[in-house]
């Protein structure tokens, strides 16, 4: 049994968090606020280094790599709160285009996904809303339990005003017909769910973690009464507790990334534990990264925001946990 | 990453789990809170040391297997499984016999590490006293140098098996003008001896699970120092390092009493209620994270990376976990709940396999307080947490 990651997904890890600490600095999330536009920019530079393709298998140009090597690239784009769709696109679209895509949708999509002349977004039954629908090349869409391949012309978007400026969201009007039908069903749509709960687990960690550091970084600096803030006991008690969350909320997230990869049994319940554990921990940390900031925490010019927004905007994303615990109620109460 | 079993651990795993399918209890055992019950739980222990399982995680050299890590979860989990009775020897078998491997003298060593693996000596731990709970270094109990021998007097307290216990390793204070944490020395002491009166406490749940220990002028043989004199605190620090490493296969147990929760829930007809659903499947959740953060502990463990201050998160996690678990219970029976064993009105509601669960709920409730508490308080844990994993400033420490 090794529940750890080898040596090459950690120096992938470490590639990716060198590359957001370079290439995606809080100025440059804060930019999309500003713009309210995509960041073409770096989504070009995040296919350059593969980032984009990391799941696209490599006879389409891409890494050819799976769910496992994505959490830790999905936890890094978590830390820096990346204002760019690679959870639709790579996480979800991709595989879900290996898996359930026709031989022709395949062929036309993975080499431009890899490329990052193509965002590719989803929405799933249920989702009232689409991220990044304005750029999306392709919407992969659930209706009815059918799936479709819904290329640009074929939609309308329409932005909707949202909490995350840095997240755009949209709602759209899409026709499908045969000619837009993918060759999954029901079964590939709800693998992609789990994917999306898993996905949005491994960013809200990376936030939550993230979170953290920003917090004791800020309670070591901060003086009072003499001393750092972070020495009292109230203040170290808190971020304690925060870690006593954050920490094993990383074991349940890879575990359902290991699940998913394996295709196990219970891969859509480690999701559910997965997303519902990751929003409780996202949740504590953000409430006590802005309590602990104090009054510098609660203002607009101070980045922390740009975290907090994410990570609430996340906590409803792909099922809240209370939709998690419920799917998890069926399993307790079936057995 | 690959959490399956090699054929080796499958192999493993299958025979520790036929062994005790034929070997474990079948009723429960009598509590250890009373002489038959140790008596019973003794001669337990001795199936499980002719049977080669008392501890498999000791070296081969003293009697065990030199099991690994995983191993250890392994037969945590199969024990756990089959609802074996509580390791009545867990302060010798976890704690006192590890140390004595570090610090004691062969003679020492081939004295008592064979009557704790037999079971045939209980143990029990003198650490804490009256006056030194968290603040352990503030020990006072004293031993002064006679000749070849120690003149032991003062108090242990919340002493776990200190009634029925042969032996115990304690701490006490050698030098009394030395700095706190230096004039502390580690002492074997025959529980036997003249001068040692040992007085059962009563616990919030009714059962008197410890005592406290009153030494007046007890002698103790100098040759039953163990490590150096005046180095008591390496010495304990070391046995608190053992700690760390004891309960890795706890989850099952925590899988089953989520197990119990659904049986109540279902029996009370309270399983289609959405918020006990929601508080279920939530704890169900807590378990099952707890479960994947302990293959995580595992895998480090195997790979040679000792656990450090990432154990107090650990034990902050399923002590405060085990509380929510049985407060689910009490939430789940409702107005019911105030009731206790064998009540009739249990019995008429629940049915009476479910009401059999309630039985021992109260007692456990009030008992999954203790884990808050002993091995380190919640507070001294995220104490830890905040000073040694993120890196804030430490206690004033006297």
């Amino acid at each position: 049994m090794d529940f750890d990651f080898t040596d090459e997904q950690y120096a992938l890890r470490d590639a990716a968090r060198d590359f957001f600490a370079g290439e995606c600095p809080p100025s440059r999330v804060r930019a999309r606020w500003d713009g309210d536009d995509h960041d073409e920019q770096l989504w070009r530079s995040m296919a350059e280094t593969g980032f984009i393709g990391l799941t696209v298998p490599t006879e389409h140009g891409g890494l050819g790599l799976g769910d496992v090597d994505l959490t830790l690239l999905l936890h890094e784009a978590g830390r820096a709160v990346v204002p760019a769709p690679l959870l639709e696109t790579t996480a979800i679209a991709a595989p879900l285009l290996v898996e359930a895509g026709t031989d022709q949708q395949r062929q036309a999509w993975l080499p431009r996904i890899t490329a990052g002349e193509a965002v590719v977004t989803v929405q799933l039954d249920g989702a009232p809303f689409v991220v990044d629908a304005d750029v999306a090349q392709l919407l992969l869409l659930e209706r009815d339990g059918q799936l479709h391949a819904v290329p640009r012309e074929l939609f309308q978007a329409t932005r909707q005003p949202s909490l995350d400026g840095a997240r755009r969201v949209f709602t759209v009007e899409a026709e499908t017909g045969d000619d837009t039908r993918m060759a999954g069903g029901p079964q590939a749509a709800a693998k992609a769910f789990d994917r999306g709960a898993a996905g949005t687990a491994a960013i809200l960690n990376g936030l939550s973690e993230r979170l953290l550091e920003m917090t004791v970084a800020y309670v070591l600096q901060r003086e009072q009464f003499g001393r750092p803030v972070g020495s009292f006991q109230a203040v170290k008690h808190k971020l304690a507790e925060t870690m006593l969350l954050t920490e094993p909320s990383k074991a349940a997230t890879w575990y359902a990334a290991y699940a998913i990869a394996c295709d196990l049994d219970d891969r859509s319940e480690a999701a559910s534990v997965a997303k519902s554990f990751a929003t409780q921990a996202a949740a504590k940390a953000s409430a006590e990264a802005l309590q602990c900031h104090g009054g510098i925490g609660f203002t607009w010019e101070h980045d922390l925001h740009l975290w907090l927004k994410r990570g609430k905007a996340l906590e409803s994303s792909y099922g809240t946990a209370a939709a998690h615990r419920a799917r998890l109620a069926e399993v307790v109460f079936a057995s | 990453m690959d959490l399956d079993l090699t054929t080796e651990q499958q192999a493993f795993r299958d025979e520790v789990r036929a062994w005790l399918e034929a070997n474990a209890p079948a009723e429960p055992l009598p509590p250890t809170s009373t002489a038959e019950g140790v008596a019973a739980h003794q001669a337990w222990e001795r199936r499980l040391y002719e049977a080669g399982y008392a501890a498999i995680h000791w070296p081969k050299a003293y009697g065990g297997r030199d099991a690994d890590m995983l191993s250890v979860a392994i037969f945590s989990e199969e024990y756990a499984r089959a609802d074996g009775p509580e390791r009545v020897n867990v302060l010798a078998l976890g704690l006192a016999g590890p140390t004595l491997m570090v610090y004691g003298t062969d003679e020492q060593k081939a004295r008592w590490l064979p009557g704790m693996l037999s079971c045939e000596d209980i143990w029990c731990q003198g650490f804490s006293e009256p006056g030194a709970g968290s603040d352990l270094a503030g020990l006072t109990t004293t031993a002064v140098r006679d000749d070849d021998t120690y003149i032991v007097n003062g108090q242990k307290t919340w002493t776990s098996q200190g009634r029925f216990a042969d032996w115990m390793f304690a701490l006490v204070r050698t030098e009394a003008d030395a700095a706190k944490h230096r004039g502390i020395t580690c002492l074997m002491i025959d529980m036997r001896s003249p001068g040692i009166d040992v007085r059962p406490i009563v616990q919030i749940n009714g059962d008197a699970g410890f005592a406290e220990v009153f030494f007046t002028d007890v002698r103790v043989p100098a040759e039953n120092v163990v490590g150096e004199v005046n180095d008591g605190w390496r010495v304990a620090m070391t046995t608190l390092g053992f700690e760390r490493g004891t309960g890795l296969g706890s989850h099952v147990r925590f899988s089953r009493i989520l197990r119990e929760l659904v049986t109540l829930a279902r029996a009370a007809g309270r399983d289609t209620d959405p918020i006990v659903r929601d508080r279920i499947a939530g704890m169900y959740a807590e378990t099952e994270v707890f479960r994947h953060n302990t293959y995580r502990t595992l895998t480090c463990m195997a790979k040679g990376k000792p656990i450090g201050p990432e154990a107090s998160l650990n034990k902050l996690y399923w002590s405060e976990m085990e509380v929510r678990l049985f407060e689910t219970g009490m939430e789940v029976l409702g107005t019911l709940a105030e009731l206790g064993p064998k009540s009739s009105a249990v019995t008429d509601v629940l049915g009476h396999d479910a009401a059999a669960l309630w039985d021992h709920w109260h007692k456990r409730y009030w008992y999954a307080r203790a884990a808050c508490i002993y091995a380190g308080t919640s507070e001294i844990q995220k104490n830890i947490v905040a000073e040694r994993l993120l890196g804030l400033p430490r206690e004033p420490r006297g």
